[in-house]
């Protein structure tokens, strides 16, 4: 077929599909898609012939255009058509199934996280001046006094601020763990390795000046799923480290955006929990005047309702995800 | 858009599609835009909020939560603002919409929200690892749309075409072209001298190929129009 006959009877066809394009903002019935998408594959097989027969042409420049401008409009993102996952199906279905995925790598990083613990704690118990080090002078000057650093959460500034600097700080503490697994992985060990240190050393320099139970008193309504959060926030960035350097049979471009998206929507489901851990730790924990047993029932409460939220449908879940 | 740096990408039934790919200039270009824009952001959420503590620095509530409104407007900025509006608008930035560009799968389709966010949750290692690997990458990808398997591409909507109507024998997709620019560039170009000549060239080689065509066509008072008549040539 020679080029003028060619857009002479082609033509017509390229010029209906680029007016469903243009139409396309309106919602399509049935029967508009069918023909959309028949008219779809017909550019393309003419933008294939146009490219290899007549290079460079008007026709080819046009059908080319109309090629990309019609697969950015047809083919969606998203895996299983559910790339806009309402709220509740993200908190009740997604996340718990994503986080049953992630176990492996949850222990791997609870794991981590304890013998980073464990590490300072032995530092510190062997070196007290590497505390001063960790924590400044003043704070250790207060522990010499009897005072623990942590009541200037309300009384050097408002709780509103500290509360929600406090929040955006663990966020951002979250989002540097994952955002890191694309170094190889290297970044959620440095947060898991730095903050288990940094517990470690507290605990033991507490413990040094007989103000463990005060610690513990403090830490005990908002630490448990503080912890908890950091090390499958962690697992999430492992995730990513974990597709980058071991993609396995898949190629490796397949595995990365795969658990990049896995790993993401693990991650932002802990997100709302870290705001809300803010809030109790500057409201609940620093109050002298509540009793032990209230944050560690809170502490523990909190950290069960994460966890079954978490587990408790994955059954389901699982099967939705498959 | 012949000047562009293409990549292909497999489309149904396996046909190659060429894509637009947008190179490391024209993204950096973008990012500067974005960039300012959101230092403009920063800015006005400061001030607006500076002012909004004075006028009402007597209700009660406002001390407490001023400070917090601030705060959280300048987190959600800071990872906020490129998602965002991505997501909105389905892969273009202020940046992007300066500069023509926008995102797209690796199979050329609409990325969804989570590539989105995921892309640009990590522009902070982008800040220094995204110039080298683009520069070295010939989809032009930096990590993050590694991570969320997405490319930028060059979007210029739709350009006015010349289709050329009839053909003189033995002329093939170089002759077509030549002819196609020139049509499409003569009413632009400054040198009417040159174009005068390059016109009556395309006439002699349409003489020499094909003469019926030029029967009954004065190619003297005006060759661009006598091969627009000669080879019915149609916008479109």
């Amino acid at each position: 077929m020679d080029y003028a006959r060619f857009v002479r009877l082609r033509r017509p066809v390229w010029e209906a599909f680029e007016r469903q394009l243009a139409a396309s903002g309106r919602r399509p019935s049935h029967a508009d898609l069918e023909e959309t998408a028949l008219r779809y594959r017909q550019v393309l097989h003419d933008h294939a012939l146009a490219a290899a027969r007549y290079p460079g042409t008007a026709a080819a420049q046009r059908l080319r255009s109309l090629a990309v401008e019609g697969t950015h409009r047809l083919i969606r993102d998203g895996r299983n058509g559910r790339e806009d996952d309402g709220l509740v199906r993200f908190f009740t279905r997604t996340f718990p199934a994503l986080f049953r995925l992630h176990l492996p790598l949850i222990g791997v990083a609870a794991a981590l996280f304890l013998l980073s613990i464990f590490w300072g704690l032995a530092i510190t118990a062997f070196r007290p001046s590497l505390g001063t080090a960790i924590l400044g002078p003043a704070a250790v000057a207060g522990l010499e006094e009897g005072r623990l650093w942590t009541e200037s959460l309300v009384t050097t500034t408002p709780p509103s601020v500290s509360s929600s600097s406090i929040a955006t700080n663990n966020v951002s503490v979250a989002l540097t763990a994952w955002i890191g697994g694309l170094l190889a992985g290297l970044g959620p060990l440095y947060v898991l390795v730095t903050n288990g240190l940094l517990l470690g050393s507290v605990l033991g320099l507490t413990l040094h000046y007989s103000m463990g139970g005060e610690l513990l008193e403090f830490i005990s309504a908002h630490g448990f799923l503080e912890l908890t959060l950091i090390v499958v926030a962690s697992a999430a960035g492992l995730g990513v480290g974990r597709a980058m350097v071991a993609a396995g049979d898949r190629p490796r471009s397949l595995a990365l955006r795969d658990a990049g998206r896995d790993s993401l929507k693990l991650l932002l489901g802990c997100l709302p929990w870290f705001v809300l851990l803010a809030a109790v730790e500057v409201f609940v924990s620093p109050r002298p005047e509540l009793p032990v047993s209230l944050k560690l029932v809170l502490g523990l409460s909190l950290e069960t309702a994460f966890l079954a939220l978490a587990l408790y449908p994955h059954r389901q879940a699982t099967r939705d995800s498959q | 858009m012949a000047d562009l740096q293409r990549e292909s990408i497999l489309t149904l039934d396996n046909i190659r599609l060429d894509l637009p790919i947008a190179g490391i200039g024209s993204r950096t270009l973008a990012a500067i835009v974005d960039y300012l824009c959101l230092a403009v952001l920063w800015i006005l959420w400061i001030l607006a909020s500076l002012l909004t503590f004075v006028a009402l620095k007597d209700v009660p509530w406002v001390a407490t939560w001023a400070p917090v409104v601030n705060l959280g407007g300048l987190f959600l900025l800071d990872w906020g603002y490129f998602a965002g509006q991505e997501i909105a608008t389905g892969g273009r930035t202020l940046g992007k919409r300066a500069l023509k560009l926008r995102v797209l799968t690796a199979e050329g389709g609409a990325p969804g929200a989570w590539a989105l966010l995921a892309r640009n949750l990590v522009r902070s290692l982008d800040l220094v690892f995204g110039i080298p690997l683009m520069a070295l990458d010939p989809l032009a990808r930096r990590l993050g749309d590694r991570l969320a398997g997405t490319l930028v591409v060059h979007d210029r909507g739709r350009e006015a075409a010349l289709f050329i109507g009839r053909v003189p024998p033995g002329w093939g997709p170089r002759e077509l072209t030549l002819v196609e620019a020139l049509l499409a560039r003569a009413g632009t170009m400054d040198d009417a001298g040159r174009v005068r000549d390059m016109a009556e060239q395309v006439l002699r080689r349409i003489e020499r190929d094909a003469p019926e065509l030029l029967a009954r066509i004065d190619t003297r008072s005006d060759p661009v129009a006598a091969i627009r008549r000669a080879l019915e040539v149609e916008e479109g």
